[in-house]
């Protein structure tokens, strides 16, 4: 693969995540977006592309994407493009169109809004229409299943993922965007009666509506308008069997790859923002990336603490550049994933400048 | 003409025989179908592919969410880098233009695309009508910009009616087209029944079973193909609001501006003489002169004369959809990667039947939503074609 | 093998292919924002009401929160008032496609109005005691309520655009003189 092209993220927002948000998707997106562009210092007018991540069926909508083009300002006309998945994509596309060199800056943006549909019958859907759909395979089932294979292999313990869920809580405190915060004892989470066993509520995500925007620039356009500009040094993805029959689903072959590809071992990481929506996932997804134990993992509570999907990746990767931005960090990491018990997973490593 | 990125060329094309029905294939079939021509065509196996690129409409069409997931397996992609485009009816153009980037960004040397609609399904009508009575259809929501563009330039009414002729007596030349219909006239259209006035049913598309596909390679792989390559002299997408008051629903700007960005980075100055050939998204038969003057082929008031004229048959001097198009074939999310694959065959001389002779350069484009959504690119067969 | 609805499936290309229908349904409630509540109030009150953006003026029906040309904000503070009359710019017949759901069996109108000023598009809307053939572009109209106690707005949602029915049934010839159609060329959406 040919050297890359310095991008670097110079802008992002997110919106503050909430149960059945009043305003519609377009409208909590528009403040998030006017926001991102605010903070990267380049008229909406120049941006060279643009590119979104939704989904039809969260919405319960064809087509729903075309109306948030209304919140990007789409006149006169714009270069665009949309992807049905995670905005986390939409950052990868448009990371892979400013490497052809003609464009220097471009926005990104993740929305959706979870709380309208009910997620243990829209999942399903998400599966082999053939022989998982019908069974009604949703997302809570097939992670309590991932959840008991990790705990039979001492993976993990359930007290462990308590830990994991008080520690996301606590941090999601300084989260202004965040969802469920505070401070929680782990001898009482562990008290609370099993969801779906060995899952409790505080290893499940909360159901949110929120929308994350990022915007990019290239080199000397990024170091121009940024003081401290996030550099993408290694971005990739990855996706894996889809029957969760065909799959170790204590580890994750596809966040390893994508790890390796995108360059994650070549220094230390200092911060990792992860999208483990289940307690559980956290542990795999360290393991797959080699983060040890002076790894700090979701300092913004991370998909714990506010799951908006669609967008919670892209937010994992705004946080992760947040920490090199603003908080003078040297190296991070920011992970999105997709499917059930993560069965696609990007990966993108970002750096600031010494 | 700017290079600073990969060139990109197209080496393998692949697609389904698109039917009403295809109840011999599941979705993964479907898929496979499509994708094992194009990796025929290109002489590769699975192995050699290193990221999928998959487009198709909305998700609700087959009642699947974000299929790719599973369709992961059927594609080969385990422990590949995979990723879904959805950008409306433009899809199957906008997934060829994001599965090119790939390869112009130097992120991959050979890429497969697949796109693809199983119209029978799910229920594309209801889809669009999002479950209410009183749907429209995509052709009762264009049918007013249609007669608009009818008022505006004067055109006669038997423009319609024959670009739906010429365009099934094209399929009848393509063995892969959904409607064959030899015996059609310009007296049949015009009496079939008024669907959405001022649309007869035979100047509308089908509803198809269908998929397409292609593989991509860098120059190496472009030079190094069995059979000629396409080589993808640029590419283009442009989106705007869907509605607001005062917005031209004829020609809309954005396609305008996608024409122009392209053809600007091809060096195109005058399409109607540098293009041999196009392939058009013509869901309904006013589309043709609309977008021949939409996309600054024709001058205003000037495309309906190119149909007129018979300048657009395949015979003529600017051939649109010499493969029947999406008057004959529509499967929805496919349908732009059709138009995009067909213009590489026809610059690779691999059309067949509905070859024209001696194409060196060819458009394609593809539109969706209300018409706001724009894909175009332009393929030759050579990388530095002189543009006369 | 059977399938789930008890019919004989085969995996072998000898004997056709059983297909089986699967419906599924699923539920969705969405929050109904504030704009779109306060322009539901207005249509039980038989008033049509539209924000106005303060830099392109352009006018939005129903409110959106915002202008997407300027990408700004709009609130209570830029509504208006609309007219409930004003003229046919274009339209369709359509003949119905039975697809699920679908209540229409005959040809119908849809319209795009253009109400007078201050001004508002409706579009999709339907045109009453006139025969469909008769429809045309230029046509003045004025808006059929839904009598006071059989007015709902039940189905008025964020998504739901211009489906008024349930309120404002469609549009009815004034029997004024038509207006030049051409002048209109360019509000047809």
């Amino acid at each position: 693969m040919a050297a890359l092209k310095d991008v670097a993220i110079i802008g992002y927002a997110q919106a503050r995540n909430e149960r059945q948000a009043q305003a519609t998707e377009v409208q909590f997106l528009f403040p998030v977006i006017n926001e991102a562009l605010e903070m990267s210092k380049i008229p909406r007018r120049e941006i060279g592309f643009t590119c979104a991540g939704s989904c039809d069926y969260l919405s319960g909508q064809t087509f729903a994407f075309v109306m948030n083009l209304e919140a990007v300002g789409a006149w006169p006309p714009i270069s665009e493009s949309h992807v049905e998945m995670d905005g986390a994509w939409a950052l990868y596309e448009a990371w892979v169109r400013l490497q052809h060199e003609d464009i220097d800056t471009a926005l990104v943006f993740g929305s959706g809004k979870s709380s309208p549909g009910n997620p243990a019958e829209i999942y399903p859907l998400q599966m082999d229409p053939y022989t998982l759909t019908p069974l009604g395979f949703d997302p809570v089932s097939s992670a309590a299943i991932q959840a008991r294979a990790l705990l039979d292999a001492g993976k993990v313990t359930e007290r462990q993922m308590a830990e994991i869920a008080a520690r996301s809580r606590r941090d999601a405190m300084k989260n202004p965007y965040a969802q469920v915060t505070g401070e929680f004892d782990v001898d009482e989470l562990l008290a609370q009666p099993y969801v779906t066993a060995p899952l409790r509520k505080h290893d499940l995500p909360p159901i949110s509506d929120g929308a994350c925007a990022v915007v990019l620039a290239t080199g000397d356009k990024a170091r121009e308008v940024c003081e401290r500009p996030a550099w993408i040094r290694g971005i990739d993805h990855r996706i894996e069997a889809h029957q969760p029959g065909m799959r170790d689903l204590t580890t994750s072959r596809s966040t390893r790859l994508a790890g390796e590809a995108a360059g994650v071992g070549s220094a230390p990481i200092e911060v990792a923002e992860l999208s483990a929506t289940f307690t559980h996932q956290e542990p795999i997804l360290r393991e797959a990336l080699g983060l040890g134990d002076q790894v700090a993992i979701n300092p913004s509570g991370g998909a714990l603490s506010a799951n908006p999907v669609m967008a919670v990746g892209l937010a994992r990767i705004a946080e992760a550049a947040k920490q090199i931005v603003e908080g003078g960090r040297r190296r991070t990491l920011g992970h999105a994933t997709s499917g059930m018990c993560l069965q696609q997973n990007l990966v993108c490593v970002l750096e600031g400048e010494q | 003409m700017a290079t600073a990125h990969e060139p990109c060329a197209i080496v393998g094309f692949g697609q389904t025989k698109h039917k009403k029905r295809r109840d011999d294939l599941s979705l993964p079939g479907l898929v496979r179908e499509a994708a094992e021509r194009a990796l025929d065509d290109a002489g590769m196996t699975w192995s050699d592919i290193e990221a999928v690129v998959i487009g198709k409409a909305p998700d609700p069409f087959e009642g699947v969410m974000m299929p790719e997931l599973s369709l992961a397996d059927a594609l080969a992609a385990v422990g590949k880098p995979m990723m879904r485009v959805h950008t409306a009816g433009s899809v199957g153009g906008s997934t060829s233009i994001v599965a090119s980037s790939l390869i112009m960004g130097r992120r991959h040397q050979r890429v497969l695309t697949v796109a693809y609609e199983k119209q029978s399904e799910g229920n594309a009508q209801w889809g669009l009508a999002g479950g209410r009575s009183g749907g429209m259809g995509a052709g009762g929501i264009f049918a007013p910009w249609m007669r608009s563009y009818i008022r505006g330039s004067g055109a006669p009414e038997h423009i319609g009616w024959k670009v739906a002729v010429k365009d099934r007596l094209n399929a009848v030349k393509n063995p892969y087209a959904h409607l064959q219909l030899p015996d059609i006239t310009i007296e049949k259209v015009k009496e079939s029944p008024m669907l959405w006035e001022p649309i007869h049913f035979l100047e509308s598309c089908p509803s198809s079973d269908g998929a397409a596909a292609m593989v991509l390679t860098d120059e190496e792989g472009g030079r190094a193909a069995s059979k000629p390559p396409a080589w993808v002299l640029g590419t283009a997408m442009r989106s705007e609001l869907g509605s607001f008051p005062g917005r031209d629903t004829v020609r809309p700007q954005a396609g305008v501006e996608c024409a122009e960005m392209l053809y600007k980075e091809v060096g195109i100055t005058n399409p109607r003489e540098q293009i041999d050939v196009a392939e058009l998204y013509v869901p309904f038969s006013w589309y043709e002169p609309m977008w021949l003057e939409g996309h600054d082929i024709a001058g205003p008031g000037e495309g309906w004369k190119m149909v007129d004229s018979g300048e657009t048959e395949i015979t003529g001097s600017f051939p649109v959809n010499p493969s029947g198009g999406v008057l004959s074939s529509n499967p929805i999310g496919a349908s732009g990667m059709l138009r995009f694959g067909e213009a590489a065959q026809q610059v690779r001389g691999q059309a067949g039947e509905h070859q024209v002779p001696g194409a060196k350069v060819a458009l394609a484009q593809a539109y969706g939503g209300a018409a706001q959504y724009f894909a175009m690119w332009v393929v030759s067969s050579e990388l530095q074609p002189s543009l006369s | 093998m059977t399938d789930t609805a008890g019919n004989a499936t085969t995996t072998s290309g000898d004997e056709p292919v059983t297909m089986m229908e699967y419906f599924m349904q699923l539920e969705y409630s969405d929050v109904v924002s504030a704009p779109v509540m306060r322009f539901r109030d207005a249509l039980m009150d038989a008033r049509l009401i539209a924000q106005q953006c303060p830099k392109c003026k352009l006018v939005y029906v129903p409110p959106k929160g915002y202008c997407p040309i300027d990408t700004v904000e709009l609130d209570e503070r830029n509504e208006i008032q609309l007219a409930d009359r004003g003229v046919v710019t274009n339209y369709t017949v359509v003949t119905p496609v039975q697809y699920y759901g679908q209540k229409e069996t005959e040809p119908f109108v849809r319209a795009s109005i253009l109400l007078d000023p201050p001004g508002g598009m409706l579009i999709l809307q339907d045109v009453l005691d006139i025969p469909v053939a008769e429809v045309r572009a230029g046509m003045r109209v004025e808006a059929v309520w839904a009598p006071k106690g059989e007015r709902d707005v039940d189905e008025i949602g964020n998504r739901s655009g211009s489906a008024l029915e349930g309120s404002l049934r469609g549009f009815r010839p004034t029997g004024e003189p038509d207006m030049p159609a051409e002048a209109f060329s360019d509000k047809v959406w």
